[in-house]
């Protein structure tokens, strides 16, 4: 009796402690982005109190409407929403095509061209920088959107993470198509794609996040402003303003938001990581 | 009769070969233009000396003499295994730990998962700005809570000592929320049976974890391992925006180093060679990743 009620005791305490740890370590993982918040709620010259108001003692929106006029953010979200759905559009269009191939049609070089495509997964993306900055330019692509938008218009990944897909469809679907005197594209559009929902999802959210969060590759290959994307604009915002911290998290903030409400809405995301599906 | 299946028969045969090669057409091009091309002009680029806007003088392997000879690439490579060292184990610790948290039955799950997988998500630009403000010496809030707690403070991003340092926690913080989505996963693959064989033979909580969970969940702890030191190799974003690899190259990790040479220097040949360096360092992490997980894969 008493060893169960002890247990009992210890099981509280267990939890306890364990909720106690879970929200601990959660703190410490939000407070940057609470940090952000209040710093772009204080008016400017109280980011620079010692100690630091934990709470802002003045709260002002001013810092949003300067941040915001300081800059063509519009444009900057214009452009990097054009770039990252034209690139995801254009990548899930090549890369199911491709993927239907390789998994139902039994072509000539079959084999050798998909041996060619999984090999090209071994070259880093960091390697082939310089060589694509001379291709690039050479292309007369240098400072366009072209050059932001066509070189990630296929990806060895999402084929094969596509192609999985094709190959568990079941061969009957295909021949009953046939007989009821589908074309093949019929067939993949109408039947082989929208199965393979789920991994366009991933697909999608995974090249989106990866144009909206790109920096080193627009960097490279972009230099008048109004071909800015968002992350490089916000680099050279801190670049212009310095110490002006309420600004600049103000700014932060609002590039930040259209991610953090995205992944709100797409919860799948988080599933794909865990089910092993990762590569930069 | 025969024959006309035959026919029948080539006519499908030529069609689908059609079809295939139409279908993979769009991605192949591509693949060959923009990596698979390169991976040959990153070679010819290395034997010269140039910084592609006239200068293009050949020079052997004057580039490799340089970056196996000279400390700098070295020093880069000393650098980022510094950071990896400094980052993983860390990263993995507090992971695991929040994996196994998460993994007792613990309620609003969903809510906790997602705040620790957030930074991970959040641009790097827009995170490391808060960063910078944190860490300033003077007024940022680390230094403060520091002080009020008793602990001694640091100059963090602009002294050579501790600006390593720092730039590990920043990273250390993005980056933990992917290994906590791996980990949980790897911890649900975990059979029940295994665990509650183990508590009726008397194992503690402790010892359990350590002989049946982590002998089973150590394919993902290899995985997460090799793709965070792959992912230092490549790491350039933070780097440029917390010290544009200073003070002095305190943090200047091989690919900004690579960056640096390039569009900084306009050493396009060296820097093509360093590319090649880089290359070859991801490729024997991968290799290595195949290797481990390839041979000791639990995946039930």
């Amino acid at each position: 009796m008493t060893t169960m009620r002890r247990s009992v005791m210890w099981q509280r305490v267990n939890r306890v402690l364990l909720y106690t740890a879970i929200t601990a370590l959660f703190l410490a993982v939000v407070f940057p982005f609470y940090w952000m918040i209040v710093t772009s709620l204080q008016p400017q010259d109280a980011v620079f109190t010692v100690p630091p108001e934990l709470w802002p003692k003045h709260p002002t929106f001013q810092n949003y409407i300067d941040a915001w006029n300081a800059a063509p953010w519009l444009r900057y979200f214009g452009n990097t929403f054009f770039v990252a759905s034209a690139s995801t559009l254009i990548s899930l269009v090549t890369s199911s095509l491709a993927a239907f191939a390789f998994a139902t049609i039994n072509f000539k070089g079959r084999e050798t061209l998909f041996n060619l495509v999984l090999s090209v997964m071994m070259i880093p993306t960091a390697t082939t920088l310089i060589p694509n900055f001379l291709i690039i330019r050479t292309l007369g692509w240098f400072d366009t959107f072209y050059a932001l938008i066509i070189p990630f218009a296929a990806s060895v990944f999402r084929i094969f993470l596509l192609r999985q897909y094709f190959m568990s469809t079941p061969v009957e679907l295909w021949e009953a198509a046939q007989i009821d005197g589908a074309s093949r594209l019929l067939y993949f559009r109408s039947i082989a794609l929208p199965l393979a929902k789920p991994a366009i999802v991933t697909i999608a959210i995974n090249s989106f996040l990866g144009s909206w969060t790109s920096f080193l590759w627009p960097t490279v290959m972009t230099q008048s402003q109004d071909k800015q994307l968002i992350e490089v604009a916000l680099n050279s915002f801190l670049g212009e303003k310095g110490q002006q911290w309420s600004q600049l998290a103000a700014a932060s903030v609002f590039t930040t938001i259209p991610i953090i409400l995205f992944f709100f809405v797409q919860r799948q995301f988080i599933e794909g990581i865990g089910g092993g599906g990762i590569k930069g | 009769m025969d024959s006309n299946r035959t026919q029948a028969q080539r006519k499908q045969a030529v069609r689908d070969n059609i079809a295939g090669w139409l279908f993979t057409l769009p991605s192949t091009i591509v693949l060959l233009v923009f990596t698979f091309l390169p991976a040959f002009i990153v070679v010819y680029l290395s034997l010269f000396d140039t910084n592609l806007v006239g200068q293009m003088d050949f020079v052997g392997l004057a580039n490799f003499r340089q970056l196996v000879t000279s400390g700098d690439f070295w020093g880069s490579v000393f650098r980022t295994l510094y950071f990896t060292v400094g980052s993983v184990p860390v990263a993995v610790a507090v992971s695991l730990l929040i994996a196994v948290l998460l993994n007792s039955k613990v309620r609003g799950r969903t809510f906790w998962r997602m705040g620790f997988f957030i930074p991970y998500i959040t641009p790097l630009v827009a995170t490391s700005i808060i960063w910078l403000y944190i860490f300033n010496p003077d007024y940022g809030m680390l230094n403060a809570a520091l002080h009020a707690v008793g602990l001694p403070m640091s100059r963090w991003l602009t002294d050579t000592a501790s600006a390593m340092p720092a730039l590990i926690l920043y990273s250390t913080w993005h980056d933990v929320g992917f290994a906590v989505i791996i980990f949980m996963a790897a911890l649900s693959r975990v059979p029940t049976e295994l665990l509650e064989a183990a508590q009726i033979d008397g194992a503690s909580g402790w010892k359990t974890f350590w002989h049946v969970t982590w002998p089973m969940i150590s394919p993902s702890t290899y995985f997460v391992v090799i793709i965070y030191t792959i992912s230092a190799f490549k790491m350039f974003t933070q780097v440029e925006v917390l010290t544009q690899g200073g003070p002095v190259d305190a943090t200047t990790t091989t690919g900004f180093y690579l960056y640096e040479q390039a569009f900084g220097q306009m050493h396009f040949g060296y820097a093509s060679a360093v590319s090649i360096g880089l290359f070859v360092i991801i490729f024997l992490l991968t290799m290595l990743q195949r290797k481990v997980t390839g041979s000791k894969v639990f995946y039930g």
